[in-house]
C-alpha cells in the first residue's frame, strides 16, 4: 500500500525547504567533519536471537547480531555515579550514560535504525572501548527540540547505559 | 521436580546413634583435635562459619559455571579495597554479576535460642570435665569449669546480584529447599549452630535509563552462642580446705556423775602346799589392800619382777602390771592364804 505524503509548507515564508537542507548540511559538516565522533552500532538480530520461552531472556550465547555499522553522532557521556547496588552496602562507581544525537538523514542513508537493546561501542581511547545498551532509542521526536524551528524532525537523541562484560564485549 | 522428602538419597551404612550415645558423639566432636575444653567461639567464628555455609551449602551453578561468592563479609570499610583485588571484575574494577554476597547486620542482639537464654544468672562456672594430671611424681585431677554460653542472634543478608531471572530462580530453589523446614544447621568449630530463614526481599534496580540488574536479598538469623576461652577455669581437684568451726560459748552445767556401786571386790590368794610364789596379770588399774592372812609368816611383793615391798598393806597396780607375791609359811605342809581387797580406779 502506498503511503500518502503531505508536503510541509508551514513557515515557508521565512524558512523554506532549501533553508532546512542547508542548515542540516552545515550541521553535518560540523559534526561529521569537525567533531567526528565515531560510534559502532551492534544491532541485535531479533529473528535469529534465541530467547527463553517464559521470560524472553536470551539464553547462553543466544544473542545474534547484524553486521556492525559505524555512524557519526554528537556524543555526551554523563558523569559516573558512586552509589550502592540497590539497598546493599556494595558501593561502586557506575559509569554514566551515553547520550548520542544523530541526524535522521544519516540513519536513512545508512539504512539502519537504532532500537531498544541494541549495543553501541564507543572508543574512549585507542585501546579502551566501552559498550552501551540502548535504553531510550529516541524514536519519539515530536517535540519542538527535535523539530528544526517547528519544521520537521531532523535528529534523534539516543540514551544508552553501560553494560558489563559478561553481557556484551563486542563481536 | 524434587524428590519427595521420604525418599532417601543417601543411605548410611552405620546405624545413627541416638540419645546418650549421640550426646557422647557430639561431645567427642566438640573436643576433637584440641584440649578437653570446648573450642572458643566468638563473633568472627560465627561470621566465618556463616560465610562457609553460604559458599558450600548454597552453592549456585548456572549454565555449568559456579556463581562466585564474595569471599568476605561486606562491611563499611573493606568493600572498596576488596573490589580492587577480586578476580571477577570488569574494566571499571566493578564486580561483575552474577555473584553472591553476604552482608552482616552490624548489631548483634541477645539470643533467642530457648535452650540457652536466661537460665543461669551471674556467669556461674559449671563443671565440664575432670582431667587426669601427672607432674612426674604425683597423679591427680584437674577440674575444668566453664560458664554457660551467651546466646546471640546474628542477622545476615545473602544477596544475589545478577542479570537474568533464571539465576534468581535457581538460587531461590536452592535456598527454599535447604530451608524447607525453616531452619538449617551448620557446624562451627564442632558446635551445631541453627540458622533460621527470615524475609526475602527484592532490591532490583529497574530505572528505565540505568543499567538494570536483579538484587534479591535473603535474610537469615543465626542462633549462635559465644564461648570465650578466657572465662574457662582450671583448678586442681584436691585443694586446701579452710574449715571454720562455730561453737556456742554459753557455759552449761553438767549433771553429777552417779557413784559406781560395788567398786570393791574381794580376792583370795591361795598358796597350796609346797607353793610359795604366785604371778597374776592385771588388765586394769586398781589398789589392793591386804586383809587377813592365814599360815603366812611374811611376804614380799614384786611388780613386773621389781621389788615393791615386804609385808605392806597396800599395793598399787597399773594396767598390764604383773603382780608377784612370795610368802614364807608357818607350816609348809599346809596351804597359805592372803585376803586382798581390790578397789577399781
Amino acid at each position: 500500500m502506498s503511503q500518502n505524503k503531505v508536503p510541509i509548507t508551514r513557515l515557508g515564508k521565512f524558512f523554506g525547504d532549501e533553508d532546512f537542507r542547508l542548515d542540516i548540511s552545515i550541521g553535518e559538516e560540523w559534526l561529521h567533519g569537525d567533531m567526528n565522533f565515531t560510534l559502532v552500532l551492534y544491532r541485535v538480530d531479533r529473528k535469529k536471537t534465541k530467547t527463553d520461552d517464559v521470560y524472553g531472556e536470551t539464553v547462553k550465547d543466544g544473542v545474534k547480531f547484524l553486521p556492525p555499522v559505524e555512524f557519526k553522532g554528537f556524543v555526551q557521556i554523563l558523569a559516573p555515579e558512586n552509589k550502592n547496588l540497590g539497598n546493599s552496602k556494595l558501593n561502586q562507581v557506575e559509569p554514566g550514560n551515553l547520550k548520542v544525537g544523530v541526524y535522521q538523514k544519516q540513519l536513512d542513508e545508512l539504512e539502519i535504525d537504532i532500537n531498544f537493546g541494541d549495543y553501541i561501542g564507543y572508543y574512549e581511547s585507542e585501546s579502551r572501548v566501552r559498550y552501551y545498551t540502548v535504553t531510550n532509542d529516541g524514536r519519539v521526536v515530536s517535540d519542538n527540540k527535535h523539530n528544526y524551528a517547528g519544521t520537521r524532525p531532523f535528529y534523534r537523541s539516543i540514551i544508552a547505559s553501560a553494560v558489563v562484560d559478561n553481557e556484551f564485549r563486542g563481536l | 521436580m524434587p524428590l519427595p522428602k521420604k525418599v532417601k538419597k543417601n543411605i548410611s551404612l552405620t546405624e545413627p546413634k541416638i540419645l546418650l550415645e549421640r550426646r557422647r558423639e557430639l561431645l567427642e566432636k566438640i573436643n576433637r583435635d584440641g584440649t578437653y575444653l570446648p573450642k572458643s567461639i566468638l563473633h568472627s567464628d560465627l561470621d566465618g562459619g556463616f560465610l562457609d555455609f553460604v559458599k558450600e551449602d548454597l552453592k549456585l551453578q548456572v549454565d555449568g559455571k559456579v556463581v562466585p561468592t564474595v569471599d568476605i563479609l561486606i562491611t563499611t570499610q573493606n568493600w572498596a579495597q576488596f573490589t580492587q583485588t577480586w578476580s571477577f571484575q570488569n574494566q571499571d574494577k566493578n564486580i561483575e554479576p552474577p555473584f553472591v554476597t553476604v552482608v552482616r547486620i552490624p548489631e548483634v542482639k541477645y539470643g533467642t535460642n530457648p535452650s540457652t537464654m536466661y537460665t543461669i544468672p551471674n556467669r556461674r562456672q559449671f563443671f565440664y570435665a575432670q582431667v587426669p594430671t601427672w607432674d612426674g611424681q604425683r597423679g591427680g585431677l584437674d577440674i575444668y569449669k566453664i560458664p554457660q554460653p551467651v546466646p546471640v542472634d546474628i542477622t545476615f543478608q545473602v544477596k544475589i546480584v545478577c542479570n537474568r531471572m533464571r539465576e534468581l530462580n535457581t538460587f531461590n530453589k536452592i535456598i527454599l529447599e535447604k530451608f524447607s523446614s525453616r531452619q538449617a544447621y551448620t557446624v562451627i568449630k564442632g558446635h551445631y549452630i541453627p540458622i533460621v530463614m527470615g524475609n526475602i526481599s527484592d532490591e532490583s534496580v529497574m530505572d528505565i535509563e540505568k543499567r538494570k540488574y536483579y538484587i534479591q536479598s535473603y535474610e537469615f538469623t543465626m542462633l549462635g552462642f559465644l564461648i570465650d576461652e578466657n572465662e574457662f577455669t582450671v583448678s586442681p581437684a584436691v585443694s586446701r580446705l579452710v574449715q571454720v568451726l562455730e561453737v556456742d560459748t554459753k557455759v552449761t552445767k553438767r549433771n553429777p556423775k552417779s557413784p559406781i556401786e560395788n567398786q570393791t571386790s574381794e580376792l583370795t590368794v591361795q598358796f597350796l602346799s609346797g607353793v610359795t610364789t604366785i604371778h597374776q596379770l592385771f588388765n586394769y588399774t586398781t589398789n589392793l589392800t591386804v586383809g587377813s592372812t592365814k599360815n603366812v609368816d611374811s611376804y614380799d611383793v614384786f611388780i613386773n619382777n621389781e621389788y615393791y615391798g615386804s609385808d605392806i598393806s597396800e599395793i598399787q597396780i597399773n594396767t598390764n602390771d604383773t603382780l608377784k607375791i612370795t610368802i614364807v609359811k608357818d607350816d609348809n605342809t599346809k596351804d597359805g592364804i592372803i585376803e586382798l581387797e581390790s578397789k577399781l580406779l
